[in-house]
């Protein structure tokens, strides 16, 4: 309930911020612009706003932008026809978010990958800050569900890109957590106890920038685990997932 | 600079064109012909250069939502959960969703009334998961002036269930109505199908754990 009331609060506080500053404004170039309904290509065209109309623009959903005429009507425009119209002082309008441009000038990376530990299915989130074109370095928390067993591994890894600048990108990695492994409950009463070790981990994987903001990423991960008894043990990861980046 | 000069040279330009104008009017006064003043555009000065990163982005959506979900054999209960989202594109977002519940007893532990299958503490029904959803766009038409926009969406995804004192691998499958208030808020309408495998009651068997649930989201 409180966390209702305090996102409502958020959301009154921001439209309150938006509405006391002004919109940006473009001017139509093309001889029109359609005005959509809502922000989504199948939305109708309800109005157009013609050339030489400014256009104040007030907010951005995906690739729309929510626009208000000067006679104050309201519609959504897509990005390809925004970058049709002039800024104010007559410079054809830019928007460089959501392309493959913006991807070389990411600084944060949110992703989400399912596969196999082991024949296990395993999800797994990562965080990543990008350090450098080339290094990016990533936590990431995956747990694997079993039938005998649920393991947890917190990893920390540092990724190298050789080649940032195509959209087929291969990365290779490098890593160290720890796992916790936990046995069924059924199997408690067997013995079996919950155990935990430190954990390397070598990986190589590939990446391809897809729209927007998404890359979908493929990785082969080998991990060690360090245990106390006598041999170590090691094992095998596949994922395949996506990440946004900003 | 550049515009701040710009805008003295605008500036002297309007004062230059409206004093013209006056001139222009009171000189053509005895004419009935020229009564209506032809300067009346007023071209705004203030105009703000657009600027990409100032564009309010709406593309994340936050919210609760509250259900009933058949646990299967351990009867109905409420499930309340929290839901993030991110809009990919104006088909594609990824959801994550965090639920509790607490089930209730099996027709066995009633019928037999005694011997509980499971602890206290096992009866927490918790889940967590990724979804992938894909949205069919459209318009709601209340009255002729009353109009929203809404989406009919699929979701499908992986988590993780803990029930019975175990995590289970799910899979969750879903669809949903959302129905947009506003441009940043909505109702949604949902029915899920979390599908794990279980052995709580002996043999091991994939559950289905079906729930109904009305939320409400905010889009940041």
């Amino acid at each position: 309930m409180l966390f209702a009331a305090l996102i409502w609060g958020f959301a009154l506080l921001g439209n309150q911020v938006l509405a006391n500053e002004a919109s940006p404004q473009v001017q139509v170039a093309e001889p029109y612009i359609e005005l959509h309904s809502g922000p989504a290509e199948g939305y109708p065209v309800f109005h157009v706003a013609a050339k030489g109309e400014w256009l104040s623009v007030i907010k951005r959903r995906t690739s729309w932008f929510k626009v208000e005429t000067t006679k104050g009507q309201q519609g959504w425009v897509k990005q390809q026809d925004l970058t049709l119209t002039l800024t104010s002082s007559g410079e054809p309008v830019i928007i460089t978010e959501g392309s493959f441009a913006a991807h070389a000038q990411r600084n944060f990376e949110l992703g989400a990958m399912a596969g196999v530990l082991e024949s296990v299915p395993a999800i797994s989130l990562t965080a990543a800050w990008v350090a450098t074109e080339n290094i990016t370095t990533e936590v990431s928390f995956t747990q694997a569900l079993g039938d005998f067993s649920e393991s947890q591994l917190l990893m920390a890894n540092l990724v190298f890109h050789p080649f940032p600048e195509w959209r087929w990108s291969p990365f290779v990695s490098l890593g160290g957590g720890r796992i916790t492994t936990k046995p069924r409950a059924n199997l408690v009463d067997s013995g079996a106890e919950q155990r935990s070790s430190d954990m390397l981990a070598a990986g190589l994987g590939l990446r391809y920038y897809l729209a927007r903001n998404v890359v979908l990423k493929l990785e082969y991960q080998s991990l060690l685990a360090i245990t106390d008894r006598d041999e170590q043990e090691e094992l095998e990861q596949w994922k395949l997932g996506f990440a946004v980046f900003f | 600079v550049e515009t701040w000069i710009r805008s003295v040279f605008l500036g002297l330009a309007l004062i230059s064109t409206c004093s013209l104008a006056q001139e222009l009017k009171t000189e053509g006064r005895g004419d009935e012909t020229q009564a209506s003043p032809q300067s009346v555009i007023k071209p705004d000065l203030r105009r703000r250069e657009i600027n990409e990163a100032e564009i309010d982005s709406e593309n994340f959506e936050v919210g609760l939502y509250v259900g009933i979900i058949s646990i299967e054999d351990f009867s109905s209960s409420t499930v309340l959960g929290a839901r993030a989202a991110y809009h990919i594109n104006e088909d594609f977002f990824v959801e994550a969703i965090y639920g509790r519940a607490r089930a209730g007893e099996t027709s066995f532990e009633i019928l037999s009334g005694g011997s509980p299958f499971l602890t206290d503490d096992e009866r927490d029904f918790r889940y967590y998961n990724l979804s992938a959803g894909y949205n069919l766009n459209g318009e709601v038409f209340l009255s002729q002036d009353l109009v929203f926009n809404s989406a009919t969406y699929f979701t499908l995804g992986a988590g993780s269930t803990e029930f019975g004192g175990d995590e289970h691998f799910t899979l969750s499958i879903g669809a949903g109505y959302r129905l947009l208030l506003t441009d940043y808020m909505a109702v949604h309408f949902d029915v899920r199908d979390q599908i794990f495998n279980s052995e709580i009651i002996g043999q091991e068997k994939s559950t289905h754990n079906i729930e109904y649930a009305v939320g409400a989201t905010f889009f940041f």
